[in-house]
């Protein structure tokens, strides 16, 4: 993702897993079905996003 | 954007805060991670299940004779809640005790089949690993009073969630999201992976420690419902004889009322007359919503044990609903397996955050002011002043 600002730069992932996990932890209660997958979606690409740092990371070195 | 004096003051509540709450966080987290999956461990360790038959297909048979078979199983027991499964609709479940008033930890569990009404087995409730795992993560095996403990606990990790945010912002200023410097030093390594898990799981964290110390107000806002809505609903009764405990009106029956007044909701719990969840003259039948949301919003239908009368039903009052909502958000319990499987992984990160913040705490006591001077040049200012400062 492309953040231009210094503020969004610093703060642009944070919010937006943050705001991933929100709704992520909404959808399941709201819903099934559906809902849980969207549900599943967003939860695991917390856990995606530190693999694939890690894994940078580890390419690097 | 922080001052150094500030962001000194920040660094400050975040090491202290942690320091007080990573031993007990990390004991939260170890055997939080079992229990995430209770229901799969029971079920694999249940010696048989009850009929799976679809709902609707067979009747059910009636509650008097459930709660009869119970006695008879059991005789010098009484049956204090009534309670269904979650899944299985073929299941009903007893909790018998010594008498209506023996304390909360004085109960044994029946499984009962729901159409044939007879006794399937007896649980083992206050055994085993998932015993064990429970009463440390809830208590210590210390009442209400370890359980308050965690609770506090729970805040500390809160102001140090709140704080850590405040503190990534001086020290990722210069940096590119998720960077991990693995070629520097260890402590460097740890730095930067403890700031990234740290910034990704936040929400989580949050989400998790927040409905934690909700839950070990569990004893709080039970007393403040008896004393509140309960007490209100209750009140034309509080000067009535205590009722004969042999001629009770049928429970099937006033079940069936409950369910009348309420015919899109479901049966969750019912408590005997007597018991903490009603008064003594009320059966009171918690009903809950067809929705994952509303499922765990129960509403009591109060129904008079004498006469059979449905005496009252209402919503619970917001503080209660709050306690409901809090438990799925704090177990996971609720979209399935996936869902399980993705908190415990974020449980696992949880547990880095918190061996790698000790860990950085443990090598900073360590390193020498000289260490800590060749690695100057490559922090960011606030952190390079924290560390003439602090060390």
């Amino acid at each position: 993702m492309n953040f231009n600002t210094p503020f969004l730069r610093l703060w642009g992932m944070p919010l937006v897993l943050a705001l991933a996990t929100l709704v992520g932890l909404l959808a399941a209660l709201i819903g099934d079905g559906l809902w849980d997958a969207l549900s599943w979606l967003l939860l695991s690409s917390l856990v995606l996003v530190v693999v694939w740092y890690i894994a940078k990371a580890n390419r690097k070195a | 954007m922080a001052t150094l004096k500030s962001a000194k003051r920040w660094f400050w509540w975040h090491k202290w805060t942690s320091l007080i709450c990573t031993l007990f966080l990390l004991l939260l987290c170890l055997t939080g991670l079992p229990l995430v999956f209770h229901e799969e461990i029971d079920d694999f360790s249940k010696s048989k299940r009850g009929e799976t038959v679809p709902p609707g297909s067979r009747e059910n048979a009636s509650l008097d004779v459930i709660i009869a078979n119970g006695k008879k199983a059991q005789p010098d027991k009484v049956t204090r809640y009534v309670f269904w499964d979650d899944e299985d609709p073929s299941i009903v479940y007893l909790s018998l005790s010594d008498s209506i008033t023996a304390p909360p930890d004085n109960y044994k569990i029946l499984q009962m089949n729901a159409y044939t009404g007879e006794l399937e087995e007896q649980l083992k409730v206050d055994e085993g690993f998932m015993h064990i795992m429970l009463q440390l993560h809830t208590d210590l095996f210390l009442g209400i009073g370890g359980k308050l403990f965690l609770g506090l606990m729970g805040i500390l990790f809160i102001i140090a969630i709140i704080s850590g945010i405040v503190l990534y912002g001086p020290i990722m200023k210069k940096y590119d999201f998720g960077m991990i410097r693995n070629e520097k030093s260890r402590r460097l390594k740890w730095l930067d992976m403890h700031n990234l898990l740290g910034i990704v799981a936040l929400f989580w964290t949050f989400v998790v420690g927040f409905t934690g110390v909700i839950n070990t107000l569990s004893d709080v806002v039970l007393g403040l419902w008896q004393q509140g809505q309960l007490a209100e609903m209750t009140a034309p009764y509080r000067n009535e004889k205590p009722l004969n405990p042999d001629s009770l009106y049928s429970l099937d029956l006033a079940t069936k009322t409950a369910v009348k007044a309420a015919p899109q909701m479901g049966l969750r719990i019912i408590a005997m007359p007597g018991t903490m969840f009603t008064s003594k003259h009320h059966y009171a039948v918690f009903m809950k919503g067809n929705t994952p949301l509303t499922s765990r919003l129960l509403v009591p239908a109060l129904i008079d044990a004498k006469t059979g009368q449905l005496t009252d039903m209402r919503k619970m009052p917001w503080y209660v609903n709050a306690l409901f909502l809090s438990e799925p958000l704090h177990f996971g319990d609720y979209g399935g397996l996936p869902l399980k499987i993705i908190w415990a992984l974020l449980d696992l990160i949880t547990i880095v955050i918190l061996i790698t913040g000790l860990y950085l705490w443990i090598s900073r006591l360590k390193a020498s002011r000289a260490q800590l001077a060749r690695l100057d040049n490559r922090l960011p200012l606030t952190l390079k002043e924290e560390v003439n400062h602090e060390f």
